[in-house]
């Protein structure tokens, strides 16, 4: 009874959706974050949102949901590739 | 980004790059607050006793003690990259050999801005003497409070708080 680490496939239009989601929400957050704890003068304030933000991603981004799952590779039966060698 | 180790990999490294930017920017947003806060200093007295040198006790060694009055309003230092401050009162001359000797005799942390009004009233916390056991030839010193602020990122600063407006004498040794 061996356990296998789920792979967690995503599609090709996934994955970049996926990287979009990551670079602007963590980007995005870190300037948010500079700004909010500047403007408070609290230091605290800046890691508890990027804290936040790295949650929210993980969460959105690490397991594969069906969002990301909706545009599946469209593979080519073995049938078409007999007839074209044939 | 085809499996989770993938995407766990790439959230992780861009996630370190931009803690580092943000580290970095709030390293660099500690040049913005250029307070001087100034503060007074008095030495209330000063007096040199004949002893012996605390680890060998056949060695003489004369020992200064000296009473002060430091005020300082030191909350201005106080921004959101201000981990602690470091201030210390320090004995500045400069001997016969020309050699300049900083010795500190008093210092406190600072962790809070509302402890940041530095008040103190009293003597020297650590022993006070010259490395050549004697305060005979030394030329008058001047005192001066001083203050290290330690950000939580980024580079320590150093000012002065105030300063002693002339130097003043040591007196000859006494015995106790």
């Amino acid at each position: 009874m061996s356990f296998e680490f789920p792979e967690g496939k995503i599609d090709f239009a996934g994955q970049s959706l996926v990287e979009l989601i990551s670079k602007v929400t963590l980007s995005g957050s870190a300037v948010v974050a500079f700004c909010v704890g500047f403007a408070l003068q609290d230091l605290r304030m800046t890691f508890a949102i990027m804290a936040f933000a790295t949650v929210v991603v993980a969460l959105v981004t690490i397991p594969p949901w069906p969002l990301f799952n909706r545009h599946p590779v469209k593979w080519l039966s073995k049938d078409s590739m007999k007839a074209k060698t044939n | 980004m085809h499996n989770i180790f993938s995407r766990v990999n790439n959230v992780s490294a861009f996630l370190s790059s931009c803690m580092m930017t943000l580290l970095a920017a709030i390293a660099l947003s500690s040049f913005l607050f250029t307070a001087t806060p100034h503060g007074d200093l008095t030495i209330s007295s000063i007096k040199v006793v004949a002893s012996n040198a605390r680890r060998y006790p056949n060695k003489k060694q004369d020992v200064a003690f000296m009473n002060f009055n430091i005020t300082a309003d030191l909350t201005p230092l106080f921004h959101w990259n201000t981990k602690q401050l470091f201030v210390y009162l320090q004995a500045e001359y400069t001997n016969k050999q020309g050699v300049k000797n900083e010795v500190v005799i008093w210092d406190r942390i600072v962790r809070r801005k509302g402890d940041a009004f530095v008040k103190f009233a009293g003597k020297n916390k650590y022993m006070f003497r010259d490395i050549s056991s004697s305060f005979k030839g030394v030329p008058p010193a001047n005192y001066t409070l001083k203050y290290n602020l330690m950000p939580y990122v980024g580079v320590l600063q150093y000012g002065e708080a105030a300063r002693t407006t002339e130097e003043l004498p040591f007196p000859p040794s006494q015995r106790l």
